[in-house]
């Protein structure tokens, strides 16, 4: 959305004199689409038209949440020795602890679920696990980026900026990737984690802040601005009759014209904005639901349902972020000190809204071409740290997929008996960006912008898509 | 649609891409082939030498040039490329009066003279070396002197600094200009730096060493992408795909940068001070080795004296028995707290009135704080001691004590130094390196004692000091001369053991002599000392360095030493092969690759010997690799569209040999960059009108041709400095640290909070070049109009068009306080005519009949500043025929 096609290539083509550059033009032409916003014709049939993804920032604990390992309880406040030096990035190991919030069995699937996500349990047959993620690094930020851009370092283009990019805009009144974050802050690495990198600036994620006073950037005038009444329009459309002056006397720029339009554009923005924003019209039930009004889970609640609307009004790409930068007390997953406290906290501010995106989704059919990702930067180590806390564990941890061609109630690769290292089919995060990638129609190879002299790619040069896990 | 099949059908034909290998050298690799002009040299439109070669191509296109742009325009065209800022109405009005080819050079010349173009062009450069004011990463933490670089290279700019010194100060700066060249070394240390990875994570980790081996990377990058527009980082896995640069060469390239770190730093910005510094810093530690020497001496000597062997040995025997130390009540004397560790701190005792004196013994004191041991708290590392026999007496060095290596263990034994003196009235004692608190600094002592004959003197004396921390009941200045030291009570018997130690030693033979040539090298040292802090003090940037102050597991190679670089398997940090040499790549030809430094050779050798290489002026790319910078920033793009990347990925250039031409002209002018700038915008190329004729519009859409001038936005900066323009408000200060368009939180995690300041703060003001810039959390406004990331090296900015470009004129606190400060700017201006002033200063042009009626009737129901909102959000401001 937001731009109008650049000058043309045509102009290149024909000065291509020879060899490569031939190659060079045409990958430039191929690019284009990404370049202009106008999107790229997908490589296949998709099964899915848009994404909303939870991160949880700071390191969710697969052994606390997802990953069942018996001998975590059998052999609990045992020195944990798993056979081999562990190397761990703030503590030596300590004993073995099972996880403080117990498991049950649920759905048709028999699954073992943690005693603190009972809701998500409840959605179990919808979920397909991945359980053998692993991440190239043991810090938040490198790991932050990799799994929200496919690299460890800064200045990658969001997945969800690529995924913007491919697919174009689906509504023009709204931006096509909006960012969701924490109240209480940032991820570490903040907006790079939504950021355009070296694709154009429309593609970058706009972050939505909801419960602020302000929650789009910009949107409005400061209340004291000092505006009068009718100022705003009036001052609109002397404007626009300015600009059409302007343009007409320099005909035959598109520039121009899409300045214009970018005020008009502008100007719906700020009504599909806060109606976007607005949760007074939906119904008793749904703000239940979501858990709009318990404390506990009204942040994460609201933002889920947020995401939900739009993405019912053309977002494609919608990330959510439950937990933000590293500080104390601690207001991410980062449970180094007290996980039965810390993870507890998070947990219950988690489990009611995310099991209720999962199920409004379902029940409006828009689950069936939505892909739900939970996801994190890394997992956490089945041994204690301190006696209470766990230490950060990037070979072995959990996320899941829902919808959008998505076969729930699978089960992707495994842990080892401790929940420690993804031993079957190990993923990384190249392979779920591929996989959303091809879900929504695209080969992830074939998606490549040049940028300093190399073809850029969302999955850098690794990436298998999970077919196992598709339907 | 069709154009592109064609396209990609011709490029999979395999002729094309079997010419390609047979092409013997890719055209940015073949030697610099000055003089081959145009065919077409006379035609009355050209106005430079580089006419031909444009009006050439035009032609053999059946396209003539664009008529010029009318004066208004092209002055603002000319003001906004050359410095980065509209012109007055006033200028405009001159120009258009006498549109001659003499005005046009003059406001050239005048623009080229004026230190705003060195602001101007400096962006350019910032953004393609990623200049960013913090760290990045997720402790995105700030980095308070990043700024003397970007000064530098606005100052290199306006003083027209010949491009080869630009490349060689920016390489290798220290050892070219000791002293202030360092912070030209600010280019390598401008990118992201790791703060968890180096201070945090530990030596010997493979985190450690893929943390290193990146941070080289991004070296490697930056010097190649912004000076060769070479993508050698392609070839960190593998040899290079498309490009003639193999794996060994590019970590050959690592090499060269394998000594130095980014980091903080102290200079001397004059290079005089630099040179006296090293000098007195020489000769001082010539002096060092000296007394070492005679300090050995006398060691010996005291050990062999009658009856020192058993009083030392009773002495020992007292200090073993000491019990624990009391740490309740009176600690002592404390200093103010230093921020590193050679700033100056002292303490001085004076005596009520003159008298005999045995010894000074100095207690160290025993506290503990922040796990650091209790015992020798705040002993500084090396401290010096001076007495005095009368008030305007002079004071005589008693003696020096330095910290022996090795753990702090025997702090609790208290300093003892025998004095020469008949007669004492003050004692004063100064540290020379102060004790590392962890993070800061300070010096502290529990007690100070002037013995005679096994009695203190200095019990109850006046105690005056640099700075002291008064904190009763167990830290102040009274405190050093209470009697209470940690081991007091216990201490009488020692007092006098060491009182008849400090006699005998006096007496002990030989050793007279070697004492009085002790104290005449400790009086040399004095002038040395006080000539070191006479000098003007230091200033600090964050540059390349090899010695630096290190912080937790971040520590410098130092002394001139590099760290081993081996060629890495797939780039994998733990799987290292042979050993690389530094070196660059052998394909520019025209040098040796390898750079076959001697092995002692210290590492800024090798820095230097890539500067030369970059810098030589039969290097293909370098020379073309700016010209096609510089007239990518008058022309819109560069004559190669790929400006960072002249290889076979890339698009070559539309005029060869007018980009030839640009470098030679760059090299015969002796570098001069201003000379370039000249060129270009002296041309009739450059002077075309914006719109193209429907014929250019279809053969020339994209100005490949240059059959018209680019119309541009203006970039993020340039936008928030003609706001500032309009406004009356623009704060033309240059230098120093960036102002901040944000609120700091400083915590675990720092946070920026961009938005939370008051648009009225004068601080705003300034030019956008002297922003600080955070490189985690981009400045919202800014970003929408695409200014560079920082984390990545940016040759050409976007230029997009978004709503959010609308809203953030439209709506931004400091648009909308511009807007009321214009309004009243132009009614203080132009009372009669508020309006008609608002519509030249922004528009540089009387309105319309149409335009004046709607802007009076907008400004007379909103106020003048809804009018002048309207003006800064039109495009007229923003754009640029």
């Amino acid at each position: 959305m937001w731009t109008e096609p650049g000058a043309t290539r045509r102009g290149l083509l024909s000065h291509a004199s020879r060899g490569l550059a031939g190659l060079a033009l045409a990958r430039l032409l191929v690019e284009d689409g990404l370049l202009t916003g106008e999107g790229r014709r997908p490589d296949h049939a998709p099964t899915a038209k848009r994404v909303v993804q939870l991160f949880m920032s700071g390191a969710a604990s697969q052994c606390d949440l997802f990953d069942h390992k018996p001998l975590l309880t059998e052999r609990a406040g045992e020195p944990w020795d798993p056979g081999e030096s562990v190397e761990l990035f703030q503590s030596a190991p300590g004993v073995v602890m099972p996880s403080p919030f117990g498991w049950r069995q649920a759905g048709e699937s028999g699954r073992w679920m943690s005693g603190l996500v009972p809701r998500l349990a409840e959605r179990v047959d919808d979920l397909a696990f991945i359980h053998s993620m692993t991440s190239r690094s043991n810090v938040h930020g490198p790991a932050t980026f990799l799994a929200s851009t496919g690299f460890t370092l800064p200045g990658f283009p969001s997945a969800g900026a690529w995924v913007g990019a491919a697919l174009g805009s689906a509504n023009r009144d709204l931006p096509t990737f909006v960012a969701l974050p924490d109240v209480r802050g940032l991820p570490p690495g903040g907006p790079k984690n939504w950021a355009a990198g070296f694709l154009p600036a429309q593609h970058q994620g706009t972050a939505f802040q909801p419960s602020a006073a302000e929650p789009v950037s910009h949107l409005f005038p400061p209340a004291d601005a000092g505006l009068g009444p009718g100022q705003e329009d009036a001052d609109r459309a002397l404007l626009h009759s300015l600009d059409e002056g302007h343009a007409a006397a320099r005909p035959g720029d598109a520039r121009l014209r899409a300045r214009v339009r970018s005020y008009e554009l502008a100007a719906r923005m700020q009504l599909s904005c806060p109606e976007a924003l607005d949760l007074g019209a939906e119904p008793r039930s749904i703000r239940e639901l979501y858990g709009l009004d318990d404390p506990v889970t009204a942040d994460f609640g609201r933002r889920c349902l947020v995401a939900r609307r739009l993405l019912e009004r053309g977002v494609r790409f919608v990330q959510v972020w439950c937990g933000a930068d590293n500080g104390f007390p601690r207001r991410n997953w980062d449970s180094h000190e007290d996980l039965e406290r810390d993870h507890g906290a998070m947990g219950r501010s988690m489990d009611r809204p995310a099991a209720a995106l999962v199920q409004d989704l379902k029940q409006r059919g828009l689950l069936e071409d939505t892909i739900v990702h939970w996801t994190t930067e890394f997992g956490r180590m089945p041994c204690s740290q301190g006696g209470k806390g766990r230490d950060h564990n990037p070979d072995g941890f959990t996320s899941w997929l829902a919808g959008g061609g998505v076969a729930g109630g699978r089960t992707f690769g495994a842990t080892d008996e401790w929940s420690w290292r993804a031993m079957d089919r190990p993923v990384e995060a190249h392979d779920v960006h591929a996989t959303l990638l091809h879900c929504l129609g695209y080969d992830h190879e074939r998606l490549t912008v040049r940028s300093d002299g190399i073809d850029r790619r969302l999955t850098d040069v690794h990436g298998r898509v999970l077919h196992e896990l598709l339907a | 649609m069709t154009t592109l099949a064609l396209l990609l059908a011709l490029a999979a034909c395999p002729s094309w891409a079997q010419q390609a290998h047979e092409e013997p050298v890719w055209w940015s690799l073949v030697p610099l082939a000055p003089g081959r002009a145009g065919r077409v040299t006379e035609d009355p439109w050209i106005r430079e030498p580089l006419d031909a070669f444009v009006l050439e191509r035009l032609r053999a296109h059946g396209l003539e040039p664009a008529p010029p742009a009318d004066p208004r325009s092209l002055l603002r065209r000319l003001h906004l490329d050359l410095v980065g800022l509209p012109p007055t109405p006033e200028e405009v009005a001159a120009f258009c009066a006498d549109p001659s080819e003499a005005a046009w050079n003059a406001a050239i010349e005048r623009l080229l003279a004026s230190p705003r173009f060195g602001e101007r062009q400096a962006q350019a450069w910032l953004d393609l070396v990623h200049y960013a004011d913090s760290h990045g990463f997720d402790k995105d933490k700030p980095r308070p002197h990043a700024w003397p670089y970007r000064d530098w290279v606005i100052e290199a700019l306006n003083t027209d600094l010949p491009y080869g010194e630009f490349v060689r100060m920016q390489l290798a700066g220290d050892v070219l200009e000791p002293g202030p060249g360092v912070v030209a070394t600010g280019m390598l240390a401008a990118g992201p730096w790791d703060f968890v990875g180096q201070v945090e994570v530990a030596d010997g980790t493979s985190e450690k060493r893929r943390v290193r081996s990146l941070d080289r990377d991004d070296m490697v990058a930056t010097v190649a992408t912004a000076l060769l527009s070479t993508t050698a980082q392609c070839a960190r896995c593998h040899d290079h795909k498309f490009d003639p640069v193999s794996q060994e060469e590019y970590f050959d390239l690592q090499a060269v940068f394998a000594g130095v770190d980014r980091a903080e730093v102290a200079f001397d910005a004059d290079p005089g001070t630099a040179a006296r510094r090293r000098e007195l810093q020489r000769d001082l530690q010539e002096l060092e080795q000296r007394r070492g020497e005679r300090e050995a001496e006398l060691a010996q000597l005291l050990l062999e004296a009658p009856g020192a062997r058993g009083l030392e040995g009773e002495r020992d025997r007292l200090l073993a028995a000491l019990p624990e130390p009391d740490r309740t009540g009176s600690m002592g004397w404390h200093s103010g707290l230093a921020q590193r560790p050679d700033e100056l701190r002292w303490v001085m005792v004076e005596l009520e009135e003159a008298g005999p004196a045995d010894a000074i013994r100095l207690h160290p004191a025993n506290e503990v704080f922040r796990g650091h041991a209790g015992a020798g708290f705040g002993l500084p590392e090396e401290l010096e001691v001076e007495v005095r026999s009368a008030e305007d007496a002079p004071w005589r060095m008693a003696g020096s004590w330095q910290r022996a290596p090795g753990p702090r263990s025997a702090a609790n034994a208290p300093l003892l130094f025998p004095v020469e003196e008949e007669s004492v009235q003050a004692v004063r004692v100064t540290s020379r390196t102060l004790f590392d608190r962890g993070g800061d600094f300070c010096f502290a002592l529990a007690e100070l004692e002037v013995l005679s004959e096994g009695s203190n003197r200095a019990l109850g004396a006046t105690v005056r000091a640099s700075d002291t921390i008064e904190a009763a009941p167990r830290w102040g200045a009274a405190m050093l001369v209470d009697g209470r030291s940690p081991h007091a009570p216990e201490q009488a018997p020692l007092d006098r053991v060491e009182s008849a130690l400090a006699r005998v030693r006096r007496t002990a033979p030989g050793a007279a002599r070697v004492e009085a040539e002790l104290t005449a090298l400790l009086e040399e040292r004095t002038p040395l000392l006080t000539a070191l802090e006479a000098l003007p003090p230091q200033r600090r940037v964050f540059a390349a360095a090899n010695e630096f102050q290190g912080e937790g597991r971040f520590q410098p190679v130092g002394g001139g030493h590099a760290r081993p670089v081996a060629v890495l398997a797939r780039g994998d940090a733990d799987a290292p092969g042979a050993m690389s040499a530094p070196g660059a790549f052998a394909a520019a030809g025209h040098a040796a690759a390898r750079f076959e430094l001697p092995g002692d050779a210290p590492e800024s050798a090798r820095r230097l010997a890539l500067a030369e290489w970059i810098a030589a002026p039969d290097n293909p790319l370098t020379w073309r690799s700016i010209a096609n910078r510089i007239w990518q920033r008058h022309l819109g793009q560069g004559l190669a569209p790929t400006p960072s990347d002249f290889g076979r990925m890339g698009v070559p250039p539309s005029h060869p040999e007018l980009l030839d031409h640009l470098a030679a002209r760059l090299l015969s002018s002796g570098g001069s960059l201003k000379d370039l700038h000249r060129t270009i915008v002296r041309s009739a190329t450059y002077r075309q009108a914006s719109s193209p004729s429907a014929l250019a519009r279809e053969l020339d859409g994209s100005r490949r041709l240059l059959s018209h001038a680019p119309r541009r936005r203006l970039d993020a900066e340039s936008l928030r400095d003609a706001l500032l323009c309009l406004s009356g408000e623009l704060d033309l200060s240059m230098g120093g640290p960036g102002f901040q368009a944000f609120r700091f939180e400083d915590d675990h995690s720092p946070r920026y909070l961009h938005g939370e300041v008051d648009p009225r703060d004068p601080a705003l003001m300034r030019r956008a070049v002297y922003r600080f810039v955070v490189r985690s959390v981009p400045d919202p406004w800014m970003q929408a109009f695409d200014c560079a990331d920082p984390s990545v090296l940016t040759a050409q900015r976007f230029e997009t068009t978004t709503p959010l470009q609308a809203l953030a004129l439209l709506n931004d606190g400091f648009v909308l306080a511009r807007a009321r400060a214009m309004a009243a700017r132009v009614e203080a201006e132009d009372p009669a005519d508020p309006l008609g002033r608002a519509v030249a200063l922004a528009w540089l042009r009387a309105p319309l009949p149409a335009e004046r009626q709607a802007l009076e009737a907008h400004a007379e129901t909103f106020g003048l500043a809804a009018a002048c909102r309207v003006l800064l959000n039109s495009a007229e401001v923003s754009h640029v025929d």
